[in-house]
């Protein structure tokens, strides 16, 4: 590890990165634009520029050399000395930041970038107040370019990352600058916009508000936001974000550096795969079926209404045979059904949705062999769509559109017994092989086929605990409404087998329990549900959950 | 910020322009042999496109991004940062006038009033018939012959306003119609 | 000493273009002895020749060649005939009469440097220069003197002539190979050099036309007479230009070393200023150089240089020393422009700046936004609305861009810089009086009617160029294409 002098203070830093990412993983607040860790560097918006010392050609000595380097294109070497606590420097800096004030239209009241914008942040710490221009500024019009961008072409300051971005990431090269000199702008080929799956980066990448997410345009300022640390249920890769939020729900997803998945970028499915959760049509209310219509039922029940079938089921599945149902104390309601499936008694399943955390995931399996032994549990519908797509630097979208396929699998191995993949569960549904069942869905889309709807349909007492209504049901005895992933906490495991926590950012729909809560309940265990502790208990049997791994957070403005 | 939103996202088909025929194509494909990337071609295609169509249409764009192998916004990218290439269509003599400080003192700005004057039209314009469009560029390498300016391919030398009538009349620049390169024929010489 | 013209000494010949031409004038016989030599003895007599550059930096051709790394396979040769450096067209006429001389400088220095693919990038407004070029060229292939087994010593060599389409940034060197690579011509950032890692990523060598021009005669004449032409570190002919109103304009060529005086009164050179007027400015070396006072201005009195003075100071020699006395950048390309005593200093600096801010490739805060934002200032103090405190504005704006103190990528903002201070800090006392007599209150009034506009180009309708009323006067479109 080499060790550079900066400031008079020497700091150990990785190899073969520039002096300026050394100094931002430092600490430093230095002002820069164009560069960033995850593009080629250019070293052109020149505001990064440091001394540095050199041999002096006449003396031989070391001495500072008398002009001023681009830290982003200067690489670390032991004993490197550099200085940005100087005047040159200095005065580098305000002159660039009036420069890019000269044309910048001071809108920041009205501009979503406000409050995270570099511009805002490094005038205030070194730019002139104000302008000394007296000719108009350049004005230019917005552009559309894409289904979910804006570009505000006169707040650019031409750092050309996102050009780079759309070229070097994701390999579309969409985006391009045209023009020279100070008419230089960013734009596409009319008719060609910027659609690739990876698009919404460009908006986190621009250090202004040049280009704005139209999702976010004019909805929150971002001040009043706060952050949660999460992982992206969207696809199998586990990508984290964050996920920015207020009283009011949600308002963005943003990525979360991960130097082991998908470093400073997410695909658009983890970044606008947020609006389901706050659908209006997601179940509110726990209900139970009395007649023919499902009817609410209040939490504090569930647990004495499940554990009972369950465990009645879980009792005719032993060899005594059919006939056992009559014994089964349940309310009448659910009696009425299933008499007609003949001799069709068979144990319970559970259905363990990859959409579950491991810990939910654990409990609920817990739960149904607490109940029966013998109880069939399943891997829950896998959704895929398409083939994974590699980009050129190596970001992948996994065809795998669920975040713990993994994780579940691993609990299912782990636990042994009568298990089965979701289609061999469906398989045996048919056959009437089910008296009971659990079924977790928690997908943001619908899941629920024709023929998975035919085939739970059979399953006399059928337990729905799900996100939205479906064509289950119909067919349900008990429907439990599920929370969304950003009210709930706990770990997933990527494709890879990597295990990441995130944290809850809102609380749970009004009238929604968490999950792991709820599963929490039904095993009577007392006290609240933290992921964490449940962890612990797992990590005791199963040493895969002992350790999860959190990418650390790079210091502010260091991307 | 600015009020207005142009669309970028869409192109009206009348707004993509002509396009590039078979034999344009296949002149522009001549000069592979010449570059290790199929990229370096781009600067000579519009070369050609441009003497082809009169100027850099949007499909044109598209259709070498096509043939180089490109995205299309890196036409778009180089078009534009070149000033001798035009987005939208001229006439078919442009004048290119010298504005820089030899020119100039040797009475360049009194050759550009009378030409805009004589023809009525601005930097970038077409006269209604047709016939002329004009822009000024920076100095043309022919500063002893200060003013002067290019009509298509040609050097017109020393010259000043009072020249402008007998200069735009002259039918000698008719003779410089495009299409009128020859500049990038198939390299003439068959090399080995 | 007399001297005879040697880069120049077809200029007026009949055919002097056809090989026939060239060739019962001795030609191709440099290109032939060179190639009886190994490459690196070939290298070392170039570099004892102090071959400088004449492309503007005036590095030494011979050094830079050997920064070529030794294990390479695959090297290239650009030629730079870009030039556009104002008011410079020497490589125009060298080309016009002599393109073989040319053809021949590529030939050996492809050899030395043992390159296989040359590429002569010229300028997009060359256009019978290109016909003349390429039909040499060609008459050159057929002689065998490219292509296969060149003159039977098995060295090959292709050569292609790229045209480039109107950007003065291009003639940089790494904006220059950019181009070529069919990008825009933004310069690269450096280190790697060019020399190491240049044209398609392989070590690559750029000269200028004149550059490569001068190897042939060194071959044939030999290094004593090179080295016995010029001033000590100046060695070789330069071709001068001299532009603007004087009586003889043109192209001469000359040992190095010629003062500025003589280029413009010598009677073998600019034969003086046409009407008996004076010289107010002089821009000796391209614009980019920076600008010397006339003899307007009273001789200085003992003779001594002092650019802080308001003395002529036209007896700079123009050689790659001399000129750094006169605070003048470097020689750069030896083309001088004259600004008669007429002329009005405002004018000058206003074509001055919008050279700059046109041709600025816009990568580099500094340079983008400094040369865009003097010339409009310039463009204020033209209409008659200009404050002294503008004149500092400019003068601090241009010391704070440029490649010099590693503000910027390229040389452009330092040739900007330099034409733009020189005349602020030179011509300050005429500034100040055309400002002192300005309408009282103008600048107040026209301050915000003045607005750059004059040099905006259609960028496919979407710049809307904004009439100086305010945010919300309705854009002006560009002019529908017809
Ligand atoms: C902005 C800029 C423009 C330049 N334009 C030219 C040019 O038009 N022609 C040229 O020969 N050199 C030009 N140069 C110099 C080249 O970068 C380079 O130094 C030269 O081509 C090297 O050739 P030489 O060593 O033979 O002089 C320019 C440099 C800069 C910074
Ligand atoms: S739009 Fe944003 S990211 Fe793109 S060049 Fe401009 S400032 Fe940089
Ligand atoms: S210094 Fe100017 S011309 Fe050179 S690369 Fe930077 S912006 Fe372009
Ligand atoms: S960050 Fe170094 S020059 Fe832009
Ligand atoms: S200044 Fe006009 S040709 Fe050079």
């Amino acid at each position: 590890m080499p060790k550079i002098i900066i400031d008079g203070h020497t700091i150990e830093c990785r190899s073969g990165i520039p002096v300026l990412q050394a100094a931002l993983e430092a600490g430093l607040a230095v002002p820069h634009y164009c560069y960033h860790p995850g593009l080629s560097v250019v070293a052109s918006c020149r505001l990064c520029l440091m001394e540095m010392k050199m041999p002096n050609p006449k003396t031989g000595q070391m001495d500072w050399a008398p002009k001023l380097f681009p830290s982003c294109q200067t690489p670390v070497r032991d004993g490197l000395e550099v200085r940005f606590r100087s005047d040159p420097v200095r005065e580098n800096q305000q002159h660039v930041m009036e420069y890019y004030l000269l044309n910048h239209p001071l809108d920041c009241p009205v501009c979503d970038k406000a409050g995270e914008c570099y511009l805002q942040d490094y005038t205030e710490a070194n730019g002139p107040a104000t302008s000394r221009m007296v000719e108009d500024k350049t004005k230019n019009p917005k552009k559309d370019i894409g289904p979910h961008t804006l570009l505000y072409q006169d707040r650019c300051v031409l750092c050309s990352r996102c050009v780079r971005f759309c070229d070097e990431i994701a390999g579309t090269g969409e985006l391009a600058v045209v023009g020279r000199g100070s008419r230089c702008e960013i734009d596409v080929l009319p008719g060609q916009p910027l659609e690739n799956p990876l698009q919404g980066n460009v908006v986190d990448l621009c250090p202004v508000g040049a280009l704005l997410d139209k999702g976010f345009l004019f909805k929150q300022r971002v001040w009043l936001l706060r952050s949660a640390r999460s992982v992206s249920p969207a696809d199998s890769r586990g990508q984290t974000i964050w996920i920015d939020y207020n009283e009011a729900g949600i308002h963005r997803i943003r990525p979360r550096y991960n130097e082991k998945i998908n470093e400073w970028w997410i695909s658009d499915e983890a970044r606008f795969g947020w609006k389901h959760v706050h659908r209006p049509d997601r179940l509110r209310q726990p209900r139970i079926r009395q007649g023919v219509a499902l009817q609410p039922a209040r939490w504090e029940e569930l647990p004495g209404l499940l554990r009972a079938p369950f465990a009645g089921v879980a009792a005719c599945a032993s060899p005594a045979g059919p006939g056992g149902g009559a014994r089964l104390a349940q309310p009448p309601s659910l009696l009425g059904r299933g008499q007609g499936e003949g001799q069709g008694i068979g144990p319970l399943a559970a259905v363990l949705s990859p959409m579950l955390t491991c810990e939910e995931a654990w409990l609920l399996a817990k739960l149904a062999r607490s109940l029966a032994p013998q109880a069939t549990l399943v891997l829950g519908h896998v959704p895929v769509s398409g083939h994974d797509q590699t980009y050129p630097n190596g970001f992948t979208i996994k065809a795998e559109k669920c975040p713990n396929r993994r994780g579940v699998e691993t609990i299912l191995q782990h636990l042994g017994g009568p298990t089965a993949s979701f289609q061999e569960f469906l398989a045996q549904a048919v056959e009437g092989r089910f008296r009971a069942a659990y079924v977790t869905g928690g997908y943001p889309d619908a899941w629920v086929t024709d023929p998975v709807a035919a085939a739970l349909a059979r399953i006399p007492f059928l337990v729905v605990h799900d996100l939205f209504p479906s064509a289950l049901d119909g067919a349900a005895a008990v429907q439990i409404p599920g929370a969304a992933w950003t009210e709930r906490e706990g770990t997933f495991m990527n494709c890879d087998g990597l295990l990441q926590p995130f944290e809850r950012a809102l609380p749970p729909l009004e009238g929604v329990k968490a999950d792991g809560q709820f599963f929490y309940e039904l095993l009577g265990q007392p006290g609240l549900f933290r992921a964490q502790t449940v962890r612990e208990t797992m990590a005791a049997e199963l040493p895969q959950f002992s350790e999860v791994f959190i990418p650390r957070d790079l210091p502010k403005r260091a991307h | 910020m600015s009020w207005r939103t142009i669309d970028r996202r869409t192109a009206a088909e009348q707004d993509l322009g002509p396009g590039l025929n078979d034999a344009v194509k296949e002149k522009i494909r001549s000069f592979f042999p010449r570059y290790p990337t199929k990229r370096a071609v781009l600067l000579p295609a519009l070369h050609i496109a441009q003497d082809a169509l009169g100027y850099i249409s949007l499909r044109a764009m598209r259709e070498l991004a096509e043939l180089l192998e490109l995205p299309p916004s890196a036409v778009l990218d180089v078009v534009t940062f070149y000033t001798h290439f035009w987005t939208h269509s001229r006439g078919r003599k442009t004048i290119v006038l010298c504005r820089s400080l030899t020119c100039e003192l040797m009475g360049g700005g009194r050759v550009r009033e009378g030409l805009e004057q004589r023809l009525g039209i601005g930097e970038h314009e077409t006269t209604p018939d047709g016939q002329w469009s004009y822009m000024t560029e920076e100095c043309l390498a022919a500063c002893e012959h200060a003013p002067c300016l290019l009509i298509n391919e040609k050097l017109h030398k020393g010259v000043q306003a009072e020249d402008l009538d007998r200069i735009l009349v002259d039918p000698e620049n008719d003779h410089l119609d495009m299409p009128r390169s020859t500049l990038f024929d198939a390299p003439a010489e068959t090399k080995p | 000493m007399t001297f005879g013209r040697v880069l120049m000494r077809h200029v007026g010949v009949p055919n002097s273009t056809s090989l026939a031409v060239y060739k019962a004038d001795g030609g191709y016989a440099g290109a032939a002895r060179a190639l009886q030599m190994t490459p690196d003895d070939l290298v070392e007599l170039v570099k004892k020749a102090n071959l400088r550059g004449r492309g503007g930096a005036g590095f030494p051709a011979g050094v830079k060649w050997t920064f070529l790394p030794k294990d390479r396979t695959v090297t290239y040769l650009c030629v730079n005939a870009d030039e556009s450096e104002p008011p410079t067209f020497c490589n125009r006429v060298l080309i016009d009469s002599d393109p073989h001389l040319l053809l021949e400088g590529v030939l050996i220095a492809a050899y030395a440097t043992r390159t296989t693919v040359a590429y002569i990038y010229m300028r997009g407004e060359f256009c019978e220069q290109f016909h003349i070029l390429q039909r040499a060229l060609d008459e050159a292939y057929a002689a065998g003197y490219f292509g296969h087994n060149i003159l039977g010593t098995g060295h090959n060599l292709e050569c292609y002539i790229h045209r480039g389409a109107g950007a003065y940034v291009c003639g940089e060197e790494t904006g220059l190979i950019e181009s070529l690579e069919g990008k825009r011509g933004w310069p690269r950032i450096k280190p790697p050099f060019p020399a190491v890692e240049g044209l398609f990523r392989k070590p690559t060598v750029v000269n200028n036309v004149e550059t490569l021009a001068c190897l042939p005669h060194i071959l044939t004449r030999g290094l004593d007479w090179w080295l016995s032409i010029g001033t000590a570190n100046s060695k070789g002919p330069k071709m001068y230009c001299i532009s603007g109103p004087v009586n003889r304009p043109g192209c001469y060529e000359a040992p190095l070393g010629l003062t500025c005086r003589e280029l413009i009164y010598g009677a073998d050179f600019g034969g003086g200023m046409r009407d008996g007027k004076q010289v107010k400015a002089v821009f000796p070396g391209g614009l980019s150089m920076g600008a010397l006072r006339g003899d307007l201005f009273p001789k200085p009195p003992d003779g001594k240089v002092d650019p802080k003075q308001d003395y002529d100071e036209l007896d700079c020699a123009l050689d790659f020393d001399d000129v750094r006395k006169y605070d003048l950048l470097g020689l750069g390309t030896a083309a001088a422009v004259v600004v008669p005593e007429d002329a009005d200093i405002r004018d000058v600096l206003l074509n001055v700046t919008r050279f700059y801010a046109q041709e600025s490739c816009g990568q580099c805060t500094q340079c983008r936004e400094g040369t865009a934002w003097m010339y409009k200032i310039a463009q204020r103090i033209r209409a008659g609305a200009g404050r002294r405190v503008d004149l500092d504005i400019i003068e601090e704006t241009s010391r704070n861009m440029g490649m010099i103190p590693g503000l910027s990528i390229c040389g452009l903002p330092d040739g900007a810089a330099w034409p733009i201070r020189t005349l602020i800090q030179k011509f300050r006392r005429e500034f100040e009086q055309r400002i002192a007599a300005q309408e009282p209150g103008a600048a107040q009034s026209l301050i915000r009617r003045t607005n750059a506009a004059a040099y905006e180009l259609p960028v496919l309708h979407g710049r809307a160029v904004q009439p100086a009323g305010g945010t919300f006067a309705t854009p002006l479109d560009v002019a529908p294409p017809r």
